[in-house]
């Protein structure tokens, strides 16, 4: 019985930190092209969320009805997360041309405090579009078990994060591995100076950067809604701070390592929620966090040492 | 018709002005030499013909049309390369992926393999490292994967930095062997050095800069032969 416990917080665990992971790329995406820690993610998500539950109520969805997963359901969570990803990728770049470009040379400071504002700004948008009080986002999917039997529970939900994320992942690894712009990615990433001198538009490839961190945190933002069922215009400080954690502790800049911090709190989390007590449970995430970063400063997935100049 | 043309160039790094009013020219086919002291302005002199650097005031021709202030991509991709200096290559990504860089803006894939095999046949030792991280090649193999990549984008004109900076004496000799021959490819070559020996004897014409500003300008004999330069660079 406690084994299948075990089991089940670990699934819990995983199906939370694949979440995490989806929102911790936007920060490790930026902050390997340009050292920009971006802020304002957290933010951005809780705006696609407040999209998402507005297209909701549009789109009708909810009357689609919860006792069956129907294709009309499907669809309507592929268009919601489709468009939700790309408002916040639209937003994400529109950000980066008004805000960061112009402090491109500037000290590092700047663009950091820069981030803060938008944070806030963003913060204010969602106030005013959801208004103080937390919304609950509509259950769109049935909550039955997918699981035979009543040990472990699997449901509707939990496989509903890793058909949006897994795909995901694999393709923004591709993207980044094997087109062109994953190449002119890893090269800006690397030295600007030199891309610009091979022919790469640096603000070009910075834009599709923010771009793609911004899809996914909108792909995130929807996945949170029907999974979390609880929006609010102040998600995006924890969330945001969850999902940074996870990139540090995976090592700032890398996409795997995003991957396997974000999985790495959702486990943490969940099991400290079962066996410390939920109270326990963000610092614990955070005493980890301390603990892997005085061991291994870069994070687990991280370079240890600058290379061979 | 000078494929490449200075004019009074003045460029710098936030207040500092490096560069005080350069000129000098490069005929199509031809090797000229920058010579210079370290902080004379020569590596800024061609961080700011590619754009990298922008021009404070002057013009930088290519093919009689003004460059001055176009984007470092826009420049690079009307056919000026540019081998930095320090090498600047991709040290996390493989020698494959750094030649593949260098032809980023080659969209025909089997055009890009013709020049990544033909920059390999210049530096051999290369093509038997394709798989291997960049950042893990001795400094030597380094440089010439630099000026690989830089090849690999099929430049009209090459603006290359101390190529042979920090090498060992045979394999300077290799690499000034092969900046000498790229001229019979019909590549413009725009060759800084601190060498001036090896630059000198390479170039048909060449340019003194001493803070900044140029001091001297003749052929690469004259030069060569001047007591001035012979005091200063050649170490007699």
């Amino acid at each position: 019985m406690s084994a299948l416990f075990f089991l089940q917080q670990c699934l819990i665990g995983l199906t939370n930190g694949a979440l995490v992971a989806l929102m911790a790329l936007g920060y490790t995406m930026v902050y390997g092209i340009i050292r920009l820690i971006n802020f304002a993610h957290g933010d951005l998500i809780m705006l696609g969320a407040c999209l998402a539950l507005t297209l909701v109520g549009a789109f009708g969805l909810e009357a689609a009805g919860t006792a069956t997963a129907g294709v009309a359901t499907w669809l309507g969570i592929a268009l919601l997360v489709g468009l939700c990803g790309l408002f916040c990728g639209l937003v994400n770049v529109a950000v980066d041309r008004l805000v960061y470009r112009p402090l491109r040379d500037a000290p590092k400071l700047a663009p950091l405090v820069s981030a803060i504002g938008v944070s806030f700004i963003f913060m204010n948008i969602g106030l005013f579009w959801l208004g103080p009080a937390d919304r609950s986002f509509p259950q769109l999917l049935p909550t039955a078990n997918l699981l035979p039997g009543e040990g472990l529970q699997f449901g509707w939900k939990d496989l509903l994060v890793l058909v949006v994320v897994v795909p995901l992942m694999a393709a923004l690894m591709v993207l980044v591995k094997s087109t062109r712009l994953g190449k002119a990615m890893r090269a800006v990433s690397q030295d600007e100076t030199a891309a610009a001198l091979v022919g790469v538009d640096v603000d070009r490839v910075i834009a599709a950067t923010f771009f793609l961190g911004g899809f996914l945190g909108g792909a995130a933002s929807v996945i949170y809604g029907l999974y979390i069922n609880t929006i609010g215009f102040q998600m995006g400080f924890q969330n945001g701070l969850y999902a940074f954690t996870a990139a540090v502790l995976g090592g700032i800049g890398s996409i795997p390592g995003a991957v396997i911090g974000g999985l790495v709190i959702g486990l943490v989390r969940a099991l400290s929620t079962a066996y410390v007590g939920e109270r326990w449970a963000g610092a614990m995430v955070f005493a980890i966090l301390i603990v892997i970063l005085v061991f291994r400063p870069e994070g687990l997935l991280g370079r240890r040492t600058k290379e061979k100049v | 018709m000078p494929i490449l043309e200075v004019n009074d160039l003045q460029a710098g790094y936030g207040p500092i002005t490096a560069l005080h009013g350069v000129s000098f020219d490069v005929e199509e086919g031809e090797l000229v030499a920058i010579i210079g002291a370290n902080g004379a302005g020569k590596t800024t002199l061609l961080m700011a013909i590619s754009g990298i650097v922008p021009a404070l005031s002057g013009a930088v021709l290519y093919r009689r049309r003004s460059i001055t202030g176009l984007a470092a991509h826009v420049i690079m991709r009307q056919g000026i390369g540019h081998c930095p200096e320090g090498r600047r290559i991709f040290s996390r990504l493989t020698v494959q992926e750094n030649l593949e860089l260098g032809g980023f803006t080659q969209r025909d894939r089997w055009q890009l393999r013709r020049d990544i095999a033909e920059a390999c046949e210049l530096f051999p030792v290369l093509g038997t490292r394709m798989t291997q991280v960049a950042g893990t090649l001795s400094g030597g193999e380094q440089q010439m994967l630099a000026v690989a990549r830089a090849l690999v984008g099929r430049p009209k004109v090459l603006l290359l930095d101390e190529p042979s900076l920090g090498l060992a004496p045979l394999v300077v000799r290799q690499m000034f062997d092969v900046v000498g021959s790229l001229t019979a490819r019909g590549i413009t070559i725009v060759l800084v050095e601190q060498n001036a020996r090896a630059a000198l004897a390479l170039a048909a014409r060449a340019w003194v800069l001493e803070a900044g500003r140029v001091t001297l300008a003749g052929t690469g004999k004259e030069l060569a032969a001047d007591p001035r330069v012979r005091a200063a660079y050649l170490g007699e």
